[in-house]
């Protein structure tokens, strides 16, 4: 079986200004390899700066590699047919309180979405943002509600009914789960694991908290300086870190 | 010795649909040579407690406590410019965001030469200047940082926040204060900076005998590094006492729900298995339940707790709720 997504050689550089003349280039990702199938979460942990973020953009395609690929069921994407792969990859906000747009409702804004990805009719759009909220556990009268009318834990709700709403295969989280206070995030891990159990969903899980990390993925990745210095099932790297960044990054030393 | 002594503090701000209560009857004590840890969800009011302790708060905020004191002396009677002095002279504070808290036009040796009080100094007021420069150089080699001279000449956006988080500690503790209050100071750190910081409050608190309040919204995160621990829900405090027995015993619902809600307390439970999760969430201050504040929220809520608990003791364990859980004899 062709694993669903697949990371091959993928290289990423940027430019750096040093004073007014002189620029370096920082490489951001530096020949990374990882596979991740169908109901995993594989974990990214890392320093600021050491790439996660990079990853993530070149995933929704926000962003294009310098070299290497990116394989969904087999097949390499490209920009070009971005339109058609963002729905396989979804990306979840860190801070939904500022990534939603205060003065639009949120049927709208899930509209949005809807028409600017999708060729279905007004009745069919309807039909999604309703089952989407459904999922995140809001109710259908959230549609008429501006985003100051929720709680922080149902903005995170609406954040990732956004995020559901194109039906994908793969969640980017990242960080979305560590700002989120302990009862808060309890909840939403719980709706994560359950829609993983429920319709195979897979996650990258981008996060500097090494306890969730633990109890959520399967898989971790540690990078540093865009290289991953380490990788393995995430119980055993855990509980045995050979890589000293791992263990740095653990606190043990 | 008790160091600060506060009892049933209420604060309350004046708004166009009346006054609201954000802070609700709190109790706090804080014995010398101690960390105690403050710990609540957003908005349950840590900030505005922390803030009251070093008066800050601005005008609108009507402060009420049945005692406010700071080394048997009770702050609120005392005139204004009186109480500011002992808390500049005692206390100090630093926040969550170290980089927006440091001056970005002026270098790290600028900043901390000035939190240097000069009196403290040897020598007469022309050797002053070297005697400041040694000092802060000694500062910073105290709160771990080696490379001082690079750090000296930099300006904050240079540094990373990990290093500007120790930056703040070394302004912090260059007047020796009695008390440290740490709101949430590792939120924006890296998991390896943060067992750093908290190493090095407690170094400084073994060493120098300095007390910490230590405030966040993550319990795990602390309960490591406090002896004593105070649980806030939504401007009520719910539950405090020795932080080994609050996490082995608690007596309130919802002390009991955070433990539950980290899976590193709960060694038992599998991988991917849902977590222990309190329905809801914590109400806005327009939105305040009568009685008892977790009420919508609590798995134990009965009529009864329309009604305020009032804290109760068992032994050095304090708790406020209508029906606690099980209390058990500690072994
Ligand atoms: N200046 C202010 N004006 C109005 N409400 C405030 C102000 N400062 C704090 N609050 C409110 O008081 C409550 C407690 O705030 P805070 O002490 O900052 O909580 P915490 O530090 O526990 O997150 C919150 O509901 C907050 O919105
Ligand atoms: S007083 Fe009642 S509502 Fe409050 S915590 Fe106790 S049982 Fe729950
Ligand atoms: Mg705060």
């Amino acid at each position: 079986m062709s694993q669903l997504l697949q990371v091959v050689e993928l290289c990423k550089s940027y430019r750096k200004q040093l004073g007014l003349f002189r620029q370096t280039r920082v490489q951001a990702l530096d020949h990374i390899n990882f596979t991740l199938s169908a109901g995993q979460t594989l974990a990214v942990v890392g320093e600021t700066g050491s790439g996660k973020s990079t990853l993530a953009k070149l995933l929704v395609g926000i962003e294009q590699p310098d070299d290497g690929e990116i394989r969904l069921s087999g097949q390499a994407v490209t920009l070009s047919n971005y339109r058609k792969y963002n729905h396989v990859i979804r990306y979840m906000f860190q801070d939904a309180e500022r990534a939603l747009n205060p003065s639009q409702k949120v049927g709208a804004m899930l509209d949005d979405v809807l028409r600017f990805s999708t060729v279905l009719d007004r009745q069919q759009r309807q039909q999604r943002i309703l089952q989407s909220l459904q999922q995140t556990g809001l109710l259908d009268e959230h549609i008429n509600f501006f985003p100051h009318m929720f709680s922080a834990g149902q903005l995170q709700r609406v954040a990732l009914a956004r995020a559901l709403i194109l039906e994908p295969k793969i969640l980017i989280l990242d960080e979305a789960l560590t700002v989120l206070d302990p009862t808060v995030r309890a909840q939403i891990v719980n709706l994560l694991l359950d829609l993983q159990q429920q319709q195979g969903l897979s996650y990258l899980l981008i996060s500097k908290n090494l306890r969730l990390v633990r109890h959520i993925s399967d898989h971790c990745l540690v990078l540093q300086d865009g290289r991953v210095v380490e990788e393995g099932p995430t119980e055993q790297l855990l509980d045995r870190p050979q890589h000293p960044h791992t263990r740095k990054l653990m606190g043990l030393s | 010795m008790v160091l600060l002594d506060i009892r049933n503090l209420t604060l309350e701000l004046e708004t166009s649909q009346g006054l609201i209560r954000a802070v609700d009857r709190v109790s706090l004590s804080l014995r010398e040579g101690e960390i105690r840890g403050l710990v609540g969800e957003s908005g349950s009011g840590k900030s505005l407690i922390a803030k009251a302790i070093v008066a800050v708060l601005n005008q609108r905020w009507r402060i009420k406590a049945d005692r406010f004191h700071w080394r048997g002396e009770d702050l609120l009677q005392l005139p204004f410019d009186q109480q500011r002095r002992i808390i500049g002279r005692d206390i100090a504070m630093i926040y969550q965001e170290p980089s927006k808290c440091l001056d970005p036009t002026a270098t790290i040796a600028e900043q901390l030469h000035e939190s240097i009080p000069t009196d403290g100094l040897p020598g007469n007021w022309w050797t002053k200047g070297r005697h400041k420069r040694k000092k802060a150089i000694a500062l910073l080699h105290k709160v771990g940082i080696k490379e001082h001279q690079a750090v000296l000449d930099s300006y904050p956006y240079q540094l990373s926040e990990g290093v500007c988080q120790k930056v703040m500690i070394a302004m912090a503790i260059a007047k020796s204060p009695k008390l440290l209050i740490a709101d949430e100071p590792t939120t924006a750190l890296e998991a390896s900076t943060q067992a750093q910081l908290f190493r090095l409050m407690g170094s400084l608190n073994q060493l120098k005998g300095m007390s910490v309040l230590l405030i966040s919204n993550e319990l795990d995160s602390i309960a490591r590094y406090t002896h004593r621990l105070s649980v806030l829900y939504c401007g009520q405090l719910v539950e405090s006492g020795d932080t080994a027995r609050v996490l082995a015993q608690p007596l309130h619902p919802y002390t009991d729900a955070l433990i539950k809600s980290v899976p590193e307390f709960q060694p038992d439970l599998q991988p991917k298995k849902p977590l222990f999760a309190l329905p809801g969430s914590i109400p806005t201050l327009q939105h305040l339940p009568v009685g008892c504040r977790l009420g919508p929220r609590c798995p134990n809520a009965r009529k009864e707790c329309v009604h305020t608990p009032v804290l109760e003791r068992k032994q050095h364990h304090y708790f406020s709720c209508h029906f606690p859980l099980q209390y058990k004899e500690p072994r």
